[in-house]
């Protein structure tokens, strides 16, 4: 076909090469945006020395997780951010009729107090450490060395916020129900500050936020920390309201559960990427896994001792094992092993 | 509906600040990807949105904004509307498509940075959105050009550009680098959101969606509309937090990085929206000039929104900014008209006599100036010899903003006092900028500026093999298909009213 500018037509873009199969509209608007990764001489069209020339070349370009090629990864949900705004927009559509059910019947007011001292202790706290969350799969994504991961992140760090946000509204509800010190800044600050079942959790997280090579902030965050932590709120946590006859809670956590796994999923294909090009690699992942996993761990077992004060409790044991048996399930699939 | 109003909870959803124990706040949050300027951590906690959203909202907003969009798309793709348009609207859409789409995604790398390295949580949460919305606006600004390919070639600089040392790209990346992707947060939510988007895209987008539909362009009429939404939703990280430099003695901070920024994105502006306004949107469409456009628009809500911190403007508005806006943009349009070849659309003259007519009631004078320059042009091509209008040789292009020196134009438009540029000599290197503001810029951060090269320093340091003319182009990546021609073949030179000036020895 020719056209007004006297050339013929194109099938695709230029720079996916002249590739036999027509690339997916996901593909299209996704692959090949990442123009400064190993860009010669520096990332950025800036003096070479500038300090963020440096830092990507120091903690991208330079991170010990390499591959010839990340382009030829892809999000197995394949979501274009068309596709993650109408999966999101149907789920959280969901999730208002599920709160509007739960209003009219008000199931808030009638829970046992003793559940309700639980939750200020063990769920009201939970936006500092998910903010964390969010912050480093932020992290992730502007360092990532393909559009292709860096969109996953990106959405993950969204998924991060759309829990903080329904855990929000649910601290609201409960404070205009049993008081309004649920509520309060104090109450989920303090605990995240001084309280000493959180302390190895936001030793770790204040850690991770510190953890600069691209590499290793994926793994900490995708790998160790987040997998724990995703299983305890959405898993254990969501076991234990169940148990304590709040039924919005445990459906909370099981719709949270479903953002969980598609993180898991990204991660484990781009683990399984980098392994297959790289098998050498798989030492590089053990070794942070090594370093990371062991400050999940703690911080779970600081935990698992708040879900001891519940009207029907769990035991420490029956916490960490609960996490610790799902994470080894998820890291076996995520080595390949 | 959940039964609680926004306002009652959302307070809940952005007190995530809490003091640092077990690393140090400089660690957390370094300098080289947050510049706290000096204020106590604990201060930036303030930072109030003026805009709330929540998550829920976001994406069923999103959700049915993406929808209705992408059914325009799909219906105009099925239609023949591209090949009817104006080639000089072709042009700009397809240097639309080749600056801004992948820049777009880029900043949200930027957004990302500001969601990580933000200094309260609220704005990091602005910034997460902002980082979907700049994803959405880099997918969907390759999304339609892509659906053009088949027709347009050109359409691939849309996701090629960004990759290529085609020179305008080159000033692109120095500028948008600069702005955001290799920019610490604070300063970046000083100079994208508030400087930029605020002060510039915001308007432009409103412009050119108004201009697509008079112009019969529904498809990229939607698509800007639709994208204005979101960036009146995330430009306004600025305000707070320009709000709390100022408030904690930092004003020096805020008014140094907006000067610095809006001197830059004038310089961009100028070349991309003055040409299309000016230039390339067909006669019939136009409505004010872009001169006109700056003034009641950019210049006005700037200024006040400026002012309403209490800092000053610039100190170039009204000795070098003011007087451009008459003819910095016919300048450049003069000299990539003429070096057309090094550019991925195809430049339109847009000086047909009628053209010319409107030009001098919106530019009185300018038919004595530019007007000149056009006269030798058409007499050329009258003349059949097309060969006298195209470039043999390389402009002087600025340190700074990367965009071919102009000033000998502005001179001999009697705008300037001086043909000469700007230089400064530092150690050991002689920099040449095109106007004073380049160079202040410069003097402000060398450290960001220093050790970068022009093209021309590339040419004349042998990265440009073979240094010819063709070499060049390649190196540009740009294929002799590709490269621009007259958007309308000359019909313009065979329309113009003969003999003003003779065709060149």
């Amino acid at each position: 076909m020719t056209n007004a500018s006297g050339g013929r037509g194109r099938r695709t873009w230029s720079r996916f090469g002249d590739v036999r199969r027509r690339p997916t509209p996901y593909e299209v608007v996704t692959g090949g945006f990442h123009y400064h990764f190993r860009r010669d001489p520096v990332p950025f069209e800036m003096d070479p020395e500038w300090t963020l020339n440096k830092w990507y070349l120091a903690h991208r370009e330079g991170s010990p997780f390499q591959v010839a090629d990340w382009e030829d990864f892809r999000d197995p949900a394949a979501l274009t951010y068309r596709d993650y705004v109408a999966l999101q927009h149907d789920r959280e559509v969901y999730l208002d009729a599920l709160v509007d059910r739960h209003e009219e019947s008000g199931s808030a007011a009638a829970l046992d107090p003793g559940w309700v001292d639980t939750l200020r202790t063990l769920f009201v706290p939970l936006r500092f450490p998910l903010h964390v969350l969010q912050m480093t799969a932020l992290y992730v994504g502007q360092m990532a060395p393909s559009s292709y991961i860096t969109n996953c992140a990106h959405f993950q760090a969204a998924d991060e916020l759309r829990r903080i946000q329904r855990i929000a509204y649910w601290t609201r509800v409960l404070a205009d129900a049993h008081g309004e010190d649920l509520a309060r800044t104090a109450t989920a600050r303090g605990a995240w500050e001084d309280g000493p079942a959180w302390q190895p959790l936001r030793r770790a997280l204040e850690n991770l936020l510190i953890a600069y090579d691209w590499g290793e902030a994926f793994t900490a965050l995708n790998l160790a920390v987040k997998p724990a932590l995703d299983v305890l709120v959405d898993e254990v946590f969501g076991h234990l309201a169940e148990a304590n006859g709040d039924g919005f809670l445990t459906e909370l956590c099981t719709e949270f559960g479903r953002d969980a796994r598609r993180s898991r999923e990204w991660t484990r294909a781009l683990t399984g990427y980098a392994v297959e090009r790289e098998p050498a690699l798989t030492g590089v992942l053990d070794g942070w896994v090594a370093t990371w996993r062991p400050r999940a761990d703690r911080a779970v077992e600081a935990l698992a001792d708040l879900f001891t004060t519940a009207p029907r409790p769990l035991t420490p044991t029956e916490v960490t094992t609960r996490v610790h048996d799902t994470h080894d399930a998820f890291l076996a699939a995520a080595h390949g092993r | 509906m959940p039964r609680l109003a926004r306002s009652e909870w959302y307070d809940l959803t952005r007190d995530m600040n809490w003091t640092l124990s077990y690393v140090k706040e400089e660690e957390a949050w370094p300098a080289e990807l947050s510049d706290g300027f000096g204020l106590p951590a604990e201060a930036w906690w303030a930072w109030d949105e003026p805009y709330k959203v929540t998550y829920p909202e976001y994406v069923h907003n999103q959700y049915g904004k993406d929808a209705s969009v992408y059914a325009v798309n799909a219906v105009v793709g099925r239609s023949r509307m591209y090949e009817r348009l104006d080639p000089g609207w072709k042009s700009a859409i397809l240097a639309h498509y080749g600056v801004i789409a992948v820049p777009e995604y880029l900043a949200s790398l930027g957004e990302s940075r500001m969601g990580r390295f933000g200094r309260a949580a609220a704005w990091r949460n602005m910034a997460t959105f902002g980082a979907l919305d700049e994803l959405r606006h880099g997918q969907i600004q390759t999304y339609f050009p892509y659906g053009l390919l088949p027709q347009e070639p050109r359409a691939d600089w849309a996701h090629k550009a960004l990759h290529t040392n085609e020179w305008g790209v080159i000033a692109a990346r120095s500028l948008f680098d600069d702005m955001f992707t290799a920019n610490d947060a604070v300063s970046m939510a000083v100079q994208l959101t508030f400087t930029f988007e605020t002060g510039f895209t915001n308007l432009q987008f409103l412009g050119m969606a108004a201009d697509a539909m008079k112009v019969g362009d529904v498809d990229f009429g939607a698509l800007i509309s639709s994208i204005q939404t979101d960036e009146a939703r995330h430009s306004q990280q600025g305000e707070p937090t320009i709000g709390l430099l100022v408030e904690h003695g930092r004003a020096d901070v805020a008014q140094r990085l907006v000067d610095h920024m809006f001197w830059r994105s004038w310089r961009l502006f100028a070349l991309l929206t003055g040409l299309s306004m000016d230039y390339y949107t067909p006669l019939e469409h136009r409505g004010r000039s872009f001169a006109e456009f700056m003034r009641e628009w950019i210049c006005k809500q700037f200024l006040d929104q400026f002012r309403d911190f209490g800092l000053e403007k610039p100190w170039y508005w009204d000795e070098h900014f003011l007087p451009e806006l008459d003819w910095y943009h016919h300048a450049l349009q003069l000299g990539i008209w003429y070096w057309r070849p090094t550019v991925w659309w195809n430049p339109d003259a847009g000086v047909a006599p009628e053209e010319r007519e409107w030009l001098e009631r919106k530019y009185p004078g300018w038919n004595d100036t530019f007007g000149g320059y056009w006269d030798v042009v058409a007499a050329n091509l009258r003349a059949g010899r097309p060969e006298a209008t195209l470039p043999e040789t390389f402009p002087m292009i600025c340190h700074l903003c990367h965009i071919p020196v102009v000033a000998p134009a502005g001179y001999l438009a009697g705008r300037l006092a001086s043909p000469r540029p700007y230089v400064l000599d530092r150690n050991g290197r002689r920099y040449v900028f095109c106007s004073a503001p380049c160079r202040w810029v410069f003097e402000q951060a060398p450290r960001r500026f220093q050790g970068h090269t022009t093209l021309i320093d590339r040419f004349l340091g042998g990265q440009v093999q073979p240094p010819t003319m063709e070499g060049a182009l390649a190196y540009m990546g740009l294929s002799p298909e590709e490269t621009g021609q007259d958007a309308t073949g000359y019909a313009w030179a065979h329309a113009a009213p003969h003999g003003r000036t003779g065709p060149r020895d």
